[in-house]
């Protein structure tokens, strides 16, 4: 299934992906744009200063030496102007050099216009130049800023998202929370949380029809088990008073005793089925809900009292070793997995076999003499059969398996040296 | 001895109604809910065998009825019959006020004997003694005696023995011993030949104190007190 992501990390994400490229693109955006401006604006500047220069020298009407004298002396004193005489006028030339700059004493970018001006028909050539901001200082800022404002749009994201995304989506945890603790044995639709949302509003109306419907269908097989089984009792009980009956009949003789007989040994069977099937649909619903501490030694010993002529009439030979200990379950439940084992220990074990009861340190285990292993994998099974012989209901080890699944105790089966053992982990 | 069967199963009260009549029990039947409720209030039973589930209602209602019918006298004896074997329904059924509660599918022999029972708690409560000629058994000191001869018994051989006393005339067969001695565990296999045993030491028993050997053997099967 690979890892699991959650919900509100998945749309926050491509959020995030998709501000992180754009900062990213708006940094050389933001210099070409920047570097446009400033050209743009310095080369007007210097046309408006060439323009205010031709102008002022112009109209100043100075004799021409006083006009070489002053151009001589802003060639020199006023920075960022150079002068040069010329006769042929060239067109005007616009262009950014980088250079050392010796009163700046570093390397320096300029914006400089090499243009004419005429003073008193007379042809200069002006350098105007102005120093402005190198690219890679300029990049340098504007990545500052960006890397900047990506920190801060990304803990913006993430604060919003964990604290508004966590607000929208509140409904559905709720939902969700709810839906864990719902179980069909509770016999109860979990009440889900009432939304303004239309979304949160169907998901949760959808869930409550199938937990209805669920419980529902879930209803109606318990009661059929149950009304089944219950059925069953009463023609199961007519059977058995009218053969206790037709057993006065003077007339019988002893092949029909011995019919009569055996006929008392398949209801007894069909009876045991079905009380058996009551039980483990009672189980299974959640029923012998009442638990207390129970002296598990104590009830091994009234069980296995029960079984003193079993035990004898079999010629089996019975050994426990039982140490105190004390389980919280329901009695009823406890006494029937106990029964449920000895059962099965005695019905499967040859005349003049063994069986052994051992309970110590929180574990019982029941062994019996046996030929071989049986299948473990249909031993727990209802109705499947895990060896040749059909004496039992086929539900005993399925009742006892459900008991403790119920209690979460660990039920096991293993054979070893002619010995099937079953163990109880309480 | 009067025994009302609340029962709405026909074919299952004509059953217990004639193995009881046979015991010469006088058996009066009510098959719904308002008939039960009618006869119970109208008339004194010996011994009620009470269904639970009856058209018209719970016979758990009947059982209040007679609680407080008990209140100003002597109550009758009550049995409850059911399907419903679960442990709640019968702990509820006792405390209800009910003297025994015996689940569907029973066998009639069974029937019978919890009835002798039932009875006998209530008529003799001082003095409870079964007597048959020279067989005597004290119910409350559990001793048996023959010709004054003190019978040692097992618990399981002294209950066998009031259960043929119980269905005395009866054939009984070892089935119905058998979940009579072994209760709940009973039904859990078809092997019922330990029940030999316990009859063989009880009949060797009692013959041994010279009883007038009421206790007969049917083909193998079935046994049968004769008195």
């Amino acid at each position: 299934m690979g890892r699991m992501k959650k919900l509100l990390d998945q749309s926050l994400r491509p959020l995030v992906i998709y501000a992180f490229t754009v900062l990213v693109i708006s940094i050389p955006v933001y210099f070409l744009i920047i570097d446009v401006i400033w050209e743009n604006e310095l080369d007007k500047h210097h046309y408006a200063i060439r323009e205010k220069l031709e102008k002022r020298l112009t109209h100043l009407s100075l004799p021409d030496t006083a006009v070489d004298n002053m151009i001589a002396v802003l060639d020199k004193i006023q920075p960022g102007f150079s002068f040069n005489e010329t006769t042929t006028p060239r067109p005007d030339s616009l262009y950014t050099v980088i250079r050392f700059d010796s009163f700046m004493n570093d390397r320096e970018q300029f914006r400089c216009l090499t243009t004419d001006i005429r003073v008193n028909h007379k042809l200069y050539r002006v350098l105007v130049e102005t120093n402005m901001e190198e690219v890679d200082e300029t990049i340098l800022a504007i990545g500052g800023v960006t890397v900047f404002f990506i920190m801060l749009l990304l803990a913006g994201f993430i604060y919003l998202n964990r604290k508004t995304a966590l607000r929208i989506w509140q409904p559905f945890y709720d939902t969700l929370a709810g839906l864990r603790t719902f179980r069909l044995e509770s016999g109860k639709a979990v009440p889900l949380p009432v939304s303004d949302v239309t979304e949160f509003t169907d998901l949760n109306a959808s869930l409550d029809t199938l937990m209805q419907g669920s419980l529902a269908s879930y209803r109606q097989q318990k009661e059929f088990t149950e009304n089944a089984s219950h059925e069953l009792q009463t023609p199961l009980a007519i059977v058995k008073s009218r053969l206790d009956m037709l057993l006065q009949s003077q007339s019988l003789d002893a092949g029909q005793m011995r019919i009569v007989e055996q006929v008392y040994q398949a209801i007894n069977r069909v009876s045991r089925i079905n009380k058996n099937l009551l039980l483990l649909a009672r189980i299974e619903h959640a029923q012998f809900e009442e638990k207390e501490q129970i002296a598990l030694d104590e009830t091994l010993a009234g069980v296995a009292e029960q079984f003193a002529d079993r035990f004898e009439n079999n010629a089996l030979h019975y050994t426990e070793s039982i140490e105190p200990f004390r389980v919280e379950a329901n009695p009823v439940l406890t006494e029937i997995l106990v029964t449920n084992l000895l059962v099965n220990a005695v019905r499967y074990t040859p005349t003049g076999g063994e069986v052994l009861v051992h309970l110590a340190g929180g574990v019982l285990t029941v062994s019996n003499t046996g030929a071989e292993a049986l299948l473990a994998k249909n031993l727990f099974r209802r109705f499947a059969q895990a060896s040749d012989e059909h004496a039992g209901s086929g539900l005993g080890l399925a009742i006892a398996r459900e008991i403790c699944d119920r209690y979460g105790w660990q039920i096991g089966y293993d054979f070893a040296q002619g010995m099937h053992r079953f163990s109880v982990r309480f | 001895m009067k025994i009302l069967i609340i029962e709405d199963e026909p074919g299952l009260a004509e059953s217990i109604g004639a193995y009881l009549t046979a015991q010469d029990y006088l058996c009066e039947y009510a098959a719904t809910w308002a008939q039960a409720r009618e006869k119970v209030e109208l008339y004194r039973y010996d011994c009620i065998l009470l269904d639970l589930m009856l058209p018209g209602g719970d016979g758990m209602d009947i059982l209040e009825t007679l609680k407080q019918q008990g209140q100003q006298g002597q109550q009758d004896g009550v049995i409850i019959i059911s399907a419903k074997g679960d442990y709640e329904t019968k702990i509820r059924g006792l405390h209800a006020g009910a003297d025994d509660y015996l689940a569907k599918p029973f066998h009639l022999p069974e029937l019978a004997a919890r009835i002798y029972s039932v009875i006998r708690r209530r008529s003799f409560a001082n003095h409870n003694q079964v007597v048959q000629s020279e067989l005597k058994v004290d119910l409350l000191s559990k001793m048996v005696t023959v010709n004054g001869q003190v019978v040692v018994l097992t618990k399981k051989e002294l209950d066998l023995l009031l259960f043929f006393i119980g269905n005395k005339n009866r054939v009984i067969s070892k089935s119905a011993l058998a979940e009579h001695l072994s209760g709940d565990i009973a039904d859990m296999f078809d092997n019922h030949d330990f029940v030999y045993a316990h009859v063989k030491n009880l009949k060797k028993k009692l013959s041994e104190a010279g009883y007038g050997n009421y206790l007969k053997t049917i083909y193998g099967t079935g046994y049968k007190w004769e008195g």
